[in-house]
Formats: C-alpha cells, sequence, structure tokens
C-alpha cells in the first residue's frame, strides 16, 4: 500500500507541476490563433519529455550521476563549458519570466503593483524552498497546481467539436511561418532543458535506487502524460473562448480569463490559484536547477538534502541566481515576452543537454541490466534527431515571424 | 577586416532602411488587430462585470493592462507616417483607439458598477466588430 502510495503521491506531484508558464503562454496563444491544428504538437513534446526524463531518472538511480555530472563526463572542458553557459542563460531568464508571472497573478488578487508582489513572491518562494523539505515543495506547489484542471472542465463545457479535436491531433501541411513557430514552441516548452536537470538532480535529492525505478517509471509516464492533458486543455479552452473573438493573449491574465468565462468566479480563481502554484513550483525548479547545473559542473558539493554549511558554493550560487532572476524581473520586461525567448532560444540547447543522457543510458557498462532497451533506444535517437532539426529551425521561425508577432 | 566591416556597415544600413519610412497597410494591419483583441477582451470582461461573475481586482486590473495596451498602440500610430492610401484608416485607427480606451477606463474605474460594465460591453462589441472590418479592408 505504501508502494502504491507513494507513486500516486509522485504522479499527482507531476501532474501539477508539468505545466510552467512556457506551457501557458504558447498553449493558448496556439490555441487563439490556431484553433486545434497545433494540438499534435502537445503530445510530441510531451513523449520526449516522457522519454527523457524516465532515462535521466533510470541512470540517477543505477549510476548516481546527475545530467550536469554526466555533461562534465562526456564532453571535452570547452564543449562542457559551452552547455553550462548556455543552460545558465536560459535558466535564468525562465526564472526571471516566472517571477514576472508571479508578480502579475498575484496583483490580480489584490492590486498593488506588479513590481511589489513580484518581490512579495520572491519572498514567499524562496521561504518554502528554504523551510520546505524537497518532497514537500515538489508535492505542495505539484497539488495546488492541480486546480489548473479547470481547464480541462472548461474545455468539456464549452461543448467542443469533438471531431475537430481530434484532426488537430493529425499533423498538417501548413505554409504559414507562424504556425510552425507555435508548433516548434509548443514542442519545445515540454521540453524545456531546466525540467530535466531537476528532474534528474531532484533523484539524488531524494537518493534514489534500484527499487524507485518503477516510481520513475510511473512519474515520468503518467505524472507527464496526464500533466500533458492539462496542456492540451488550455489549448482548446483558449481555442474555444479566444480564437472566435479575435483575442490573441498578450498577458498571463487573458489565460486567467478563459478559465472565468465558463465558470464565473469560481473559475477564476482557480485558474489563478493554479497558475499562481504552477508558476511558483517552476520559479523554485529554475532556481535550483541553476544552482545544481553550476555545482555539478564544478563539482562542488550540492543538494538541498545537506545543510548549507556543508556545501556553501551551492547556496550561494542559489541565492546568486534567484537574485539575478529578480532584478532580471524588476526590470519590468514583460514576462510573456520574456518566456518566448527563453522558450525558442532553449531549443539549440536542447541537444546538448539530451545528448550525455541518450549516451549513458545506452552505456552497458555503466547501466548493466537496465540499460536503453530496444524501443528507448529508436525514441531516444529518433527525438534526438528531431530537437536537432528543430535546434535550427526555431531562430529562422522566430526572425521570420517577427518573434512570433 | 576591411570588407568585414564594410558588410556589417551594409547590413547595418539595410536593416535601418527596413525599420524606417511609412507606416505600410501590413503594419497598420497589426495595429488594428491588437485594437481589436483588447476591444474583445475588454467585452468579456465587462460582460462578466456586467453580471457579477468576475473578481473587482481582476476586472480593474486587466482593464487598465488593456487600455494601456491600446493608448500605446494610440501613441504608435500618432507617431508613425502612413502612406497616403492608408492616411485615413490610420486616423480611423487613432479615434477607434481612443473610444477603446474609454470604455476600458469605465471597467477599470468602477468595477462594481454593473449596469456602467452592462453599456462597456456594448460599446467595446461595437468597436471590435468596427476594427475587425478596418483590419480587413486593409
Amino acid at each position: 500500500v505504501r508502494f502504491f502510495l507513494q507513486i500516486a503521491l509522485g504522479v499527482i506531484a507531476a501532474i501539477g507541476g508539468f505545466v510552467d508558464i512556457g506551457d501557458l503562454v504558447f498553449n493558448a496563444q496556439a490555441g487563439a490563433t490556431f484553433g486545434y491544428s497545433a494540438l499534435w504538437a502537445v503530445p510530441v513534446g510531451v513523449l520526449g519529455i516522457i522519454i527523457f526524463a524516465e532515462m535521466s531518472g533510470r541512470i540517477v538511480a543505477i549510476s548516481k550521476k546527475p545530467n550536469f555530472q554526466l555533461v562534465r563526463e562526456r564532453y571535452s572542458d570547452s564543449l562542457a563549458t559551452v552547455t553550462l553557459v548556455a543552460s545558465l542563460v536560459l535558466t535564468v531568464l525562465t526564472l526571471g519570466a516566472e517571477l514576472g508571472g508571479l508578480g502579475f497573478l498575484l496583483n490580480y488578487f489584490f492590486d498593488v503593483s506588479v513590481s511589489f508582489f513580484i518581490l512579495v513572491g520572491f519572498i514567499v518562494v524562496a521561504a518554502a524552498a528554504y523551510f520546505l523539505p524537497f518532497g514537500g515543495i515538489e508535492r505542495i506547489f505539484g497539488y495546488m497546481g492541480l486546480a489548473l484542471v479547470v481547464y480541462l472542465a472548461a474545455s468539456i463545457k464549452l461543448d467542443p467539436q469533438w471531431s475537430q479535436i481530434g484532426n488537430g491531433f493529425i499533423p498538417e501541411v501548413h505554409d504559414s511561418a507562424l504556425y510552425w513557430y507555435f508548433v516548434v514552441g509548443l514542442i519545445a516548452a515540454a521540453l524545456m532543458p531546466y525540467e530535466i536537470y531537476f528532474y534528474s538532480s531532484g533523484a539524488v535529492e531524494e537518493q534514489w535506487d534500484e527499487r524507485d525505478l518503477r516510481v520513475n517509471r510511473a512519474n515520468a509516464i503518467v505524472g507527464f502524460g496526464l500533466g500533458g492533458i492539462i496542456a492540451v486543455s488550455i489549448l482548446v479552452a483558449s481555442a474555444q473562448v479566444l480564437l472566435p473573438h479575435g483575442i490573441s493573449p498578450d498577458s498571463i491574465g487573458t489565460v486567467a480569463l478563459v478559465g472565468q468565462v465558463p465558470y464565473g468566479e469560481i473559475g477564476l480563481i482557480l485558474a489563478l490559484v493554479g497558475m499562481l502554484f504552477a508558476v511558483g513550483g517552476a520559479t523554485i525548479d529554475t532556481a535550483f536547477s541553476a544552482a545544481y547545473n553550476l555545482a555539478q559542473h564544478q563539482g562542488w558539493k550540492w543538494g538541498k538534502r545537506l545543510g548549507w554549511r556543508d556545501e556553501p558554493n551551492f547556496s550561494l550560487s542559489l541565492a546568486g541566481f534567484a537574485l539575478i532572476g529578480l532584478m532580471l524581473a524588476e526590470t519590468g520586461i514583460d514576462p510573456i515576452s520574456l518566456t518566448e525567448y527563453a522558450v525558442i532560444f532553449s531549443i539549440p540547447v536542447l541537444p546538448l543537454t539530451y545528448l550525455p543522457i541518450l549516451l549513458v543510458g545506452g552505456d552497458k557498462r555503466v547501466m548493466g541490466k537496465h540499460v536503453n532497451g530496444p524501443i528507448s533506444k529508436v525514441l531516444g535517437w529518433g527525438y534526438f534527431g528531431l530537437i536537432c532539426v528543430l535546434a535550427v529551425a526555431a531562430p529562422i521561425l522566430f526572425v521570420a515571424t517577427n518573434g512570433g508577432g | 577586416m576591411r570588407l568585414l566591416v564594410a558588410a556589417a556597415l551594409a547590413a547595418t544600413a539595410v536593416f535601418l532602411t527596413a525599420c524606417g519610412g511609412p507606416m505600410r497597410p501590413d503594419e497598420l494591419g497589426r495595429s488594428v488587430d491588437t485594437l481589436t483583441s483588447s476591444a474583445a477582451e475588454g467585452r468579456l470582461i465587462a460582460v462578466d462585470v456586467a453580471r457579477a461573475r468576475t473578481k473587482d481586482t481582476f476586472a480593474r486590473v486587466r482593464a487598465r493592462e488593456l487600455g494601456e495596451t491600446v493608448d500605446h498602440e494610440a501613441e504608435k500610430l500618432t507617431d508613425a507616417t502612413p502612406r497616403p492610401e492608408i492616411a485615413s484608416q490610420k486616423q480611423e485607427a487613432i479615434d477607434l483607439a481612443e473610444r477603446i480606451s474609454e470604455a476600458l477606463g469605465q471597467i477599470q474605474t468602477a468595477p462594481q458598477d454593473r449596469a456602467g460594465a452592462a453599456q462597456a460591453a456594448h460599446t467595446l462589441g461595437v468597436l471590435s466588430e468596427r476594427t475587425d472590418e478596418l483590419s480587413k479592408g486593409l
């Protein structure tokens, strides 16, 4: 019973914790602009994160090595440094966007100022990160993020055309660069590199071993899979509410409005609370990911499970990255634009992030009997090929569409 | 090295040239689409304010944000020099922006005023239809 409870709790946390500001922005914009026709890109991205999260969790359970330790071991010094710098820049950009999003969301409840609530949000998530145990952070933010299920209820209540939704899962040929920009953005939003950094480092924090392989598989497949359903429902509900009126989401407030239209104030509050915890959780994930990466690259002792006296470099870098994110958010830069930049420019970093996982996951000397099977191999390398193509296409589409605008 | 510098200068000149010049119909169209989107979203908020099915702070803050977007668009339009064939449409877009901003101001100022919100919803509905027509005509 305890084992199943552990799996169930982890899965629930993964569902609520799957969505971040990138998913909110790209799913709402894609639905509002192209209806259901880009829906197929969401499961493509979700399957990708399932494959790489499962692989990285399995690697930690067997070899105890998180993602950036693999980068350091498998790459030359210069390539590892390039990967580190690129990942840090993008993770801190994402952190700034998440903090900006928190400021906007809190301001919708209390109407003081966004700048003030960015600071309040920062203090609250910093306190949660400091005082709560690692599993507690993951679960509280994951469970409360489940309020986003309001989008699933909304998309059903708004009487969707099921056949059109079904057609949306079939890829189509499209001559619009903007359509492909959203397709790439939807896939990338699900595959953000910080998610893998955090997942693999979190497995080390929770001291996974061979006995946790089933928990890892359930978290990755069921948790991320069901989290993907929330992402799909945000797109579907946005297509139903925003597209017929010609509304283009330029703010996280527009995404919240999608919950209000079918359910009134209660729908609005559920949407705002769900987004608040989803974005709050992602704020902690991104800050930790940046510090994990630097510490693992430098070979420092790291981890929340250790006291700050035992790993001062890690704690200082965590505080430093969090403050840089805060300063970035406080510049007043639009978090939606920042999110778009972070998501699109994270794509060229994806191959550098995922290659070491594939190499180690397929290395029988390291993984023994838990080495990648034929399905993992084919899917893993297939997705690696896909993200290499996306890495080239993303910057081109960004320029061609004037940043999706 | 000189060749590289010359190429960089030429590229910069081409870039700056592309950025300047009179406003084109597609640029005006993008501005008008922003007005349509803001008016339509404002209408949805106003409808829910009129039916008391939203949160006052949300309605106020979001109406303010939309108003700022519309005002910014009006400023950009006012500063832009249009091509002669779209001069009248540009002026109409500025006029519509001012009216949208005024209706959004009603929700921002009094998010508890259900009758005022119903009036604002009607106005914003009419204005979003007009901006949509204007955009399609460009």
